[in-house]
């Protein structure tokens, strides 16, 4: 009985998009950067954004945790309405609590990682959960030490980050973001700022979390993890997406000119 | 020439010995340049939100205080504030059927002065402080769902403390040896009873050379104790 009702509350949550959004625009005084964008992403699957620089991908990530404000249009997390007001021409969020709320949801990792600098690696991953989430504090460690050895830092707990590497770093703020058990992840150029050396174990992580079903929005200069690992591609360009579909498809040639032409760049 | 033993005599704290009023008087100097630096941290943060402001009339204030209180010769504002404050008092109190002349208490006085001088100083500490946070570390934040108050208490708050340490240290040694000019409104610390002392006895050279070593000695143990706090906090920035 009980398991006939996890069963359906889990197919009624697999119905919902993750992440949805409808005619999403974003300008920047005059200057357009996202010309409407309709968008969604369920459960499991691993999207990679790609487009060359000024095609609005990061601001488009980063409108979906709401570290940009859409200049109109609609977002829905977990299938909840992103609740925005219009303020003269611009929205603001209308109930910043909600907001909050829901970002853990669509956790963030960024270019330039950005862990706390004043806490230690592990205070880093407990942070959210035990101050934004209240959840309590042991269990939070556990699961933070857990997640530590997952992303093979185990014995870094105890670091700052000016100790660790550019590569240890942005695990550890894959980790930080794992610990509030969001329902997506959004990496914004993740291995961009890293030593080339260093990239490879960042997207070793990626790919493992990836083939454990997370979802997983990625903007991305790693064609080899597009075409490898992500179930979707989302090429954009002048703030609309111009291109997608599986990497098989795309990557294969002759859906979209701009695309290939983006593709060969990469090759040359 | 003066033999030690009678300058021993003359610091002691024995009968005709200065020692008691001396230590009463550094208790002083180091209560009201702890009190002054204080309310001098607390007009600093408001002074600096203020310079931080976006909009244009609290960015003016703020400019307005630091540009005015660093531009004028403290001592003119410790008179200022003493004798605009004691007429202002009297007004009151003559107001109230009270007459004659009222002077504001030398030490809330010199308080609030050393404060308002320190604050000027330390809102562009903790102005240049915040300035230098790396914005991803708020965005980081944010992103994570922290709400405003969060933010500052568990990343702004403490970075911001960091960044401002050294020059806040800088600051409270000038906080320490601006009380000394709280002498010329009559309030009893340091420097002034090494002046009583000087001339009832007439050894300047001796008790000016006492107050001296006694200024530098607690602007020694106090840059110590900063030293200590900024190592602590300097710790996660090492590599």
């Amino acid at each position: 009985m009980t398991s006939d009702l996890q069963q359906a509350a889990r197919a009624n949550t697999a119905a919902v998009p993750a992440i949805s959004v409808d005619g999403l625009h974003k300008h920047f005084g005059t200057h357009e950067v996202l010309k409407g964008i309709d968008f969604q992403a369920h459960d499991g699957e691993v999207v990679s954004i790609l487009g060359s620089s000024g095609s609005g991908k990061s601001t488009f990530l980063r409108c979906l945790n709401l570290l940009e404000m859409p200049s109109a249009g609609r977002l829905r997390i977990l299938g909840e309405e992103v609740g925005m007001k219009k303020v003269g021409s611009s929205l603001v969020i209308a109930d910043q609590r909600q907001v909050d709320r829901l970002r853990t949801q669509v956790a963030m990792v960024f270019q330039n990682f950005c862990l706390w600098h004043h806490m230690t690696v592990l205070e880093n991953l407990m942070e959210a959960p035990v101050h934004v989430q209240r959840r309590v504090r042991g269990e939070v460690r556990d699961e933070a030490l857990a997640m530590l050895e997952r992303v093979g830092l185990q014995d870094r707990a105890g670091f700052y980050p000016a100790q660790l590497s550019g590569g240890q770093q942005q695990r550890a703020a894959i980790a930080r973001a794992l610990v509030m058990r969001p329902r997506a992840l959004l990496f914004d150029e993740p291995t961009s700022a890293l030593d080339p050396e260093l990239v490879g174990e960042v997207l070793k992580v990626m790919r493992d979390l990836a083939s454990e079903g997370r979802t997983m929005l990625v903007v991305t200069h790693e064609m080899g993890f597009a075409r490898d690992v992500s179930s979707r591609i989302v090429f954009l360009e002048q703030g609309t997406i111009a291109a997608t579909g599986s990497p098989r498809q795309l990557f294969g040639g002759g859906v979209s000119e701009r695309f290939d032409q983006f593709v060969s760049r990469f090759n040359g | 020439m003066m033999l030690p033993l009678e300058t021993l005599q003359l610091l002691g704290f024995g009968p005709g010995g200065w020692g008691l009023p001396l230590l009463s008087a550094a208790g002083v100097t180091v209560f009201a340049a702890i009190l002054g630096f204080g309310l001098g941290s607390a007009l600093g943060v408001i002074g600096a939100s203020l310079k931080l402001s976006r909009h244009i009339f609290p960015r003016l204030l703020g400019q307005t205080y630091t540009t005015v209180v660093r531009g004028v010769p403290e001592i003119l504002i410790i008179y200022l504030f003493y004798f605009g404050g004691s007429l202002w008092l009297t007004g009151i109190m003559n107001i109230g059927g009270f007459d004659g002349f009222y002077s504001l208490p030398g030490l809330a006085t010199g308080v609030i002065a050393v404060g308002v001088v320190s604050g000027a100083y330390q809102t562009e500490a903790f102005r240049s402080a915040y300035l230098r946070l790396d914005r991803g570390q708020i965005e980081a934040g944010r992103s994570c769902g922290m709400s405003r108050g969060l933010l500052l208490r568990r990343i702004i708050v403490p970075q911001t403390l960091h960044f401002a340490l050294p020059a806040l240290g800088n600051i409270w040694q000038s906080a320490l040896k601006e009380t000394s000019l709280l002498s010329v409104i009559g309030l009893t610390e340091l420097l002034r009873q090494t002046g009583i002392a000087a001339g009832s006895t007439h050894q300047p050279l001796l008790f000016f050379s006492v107050a001296a070593a006694a200024f530098f000695l607690i602007g020694r143990i106090t840059g110590r104790l900063v030293r200590r706090v900024e190592d602590h906090m300097n710790k996660p920035w090492r590599r």
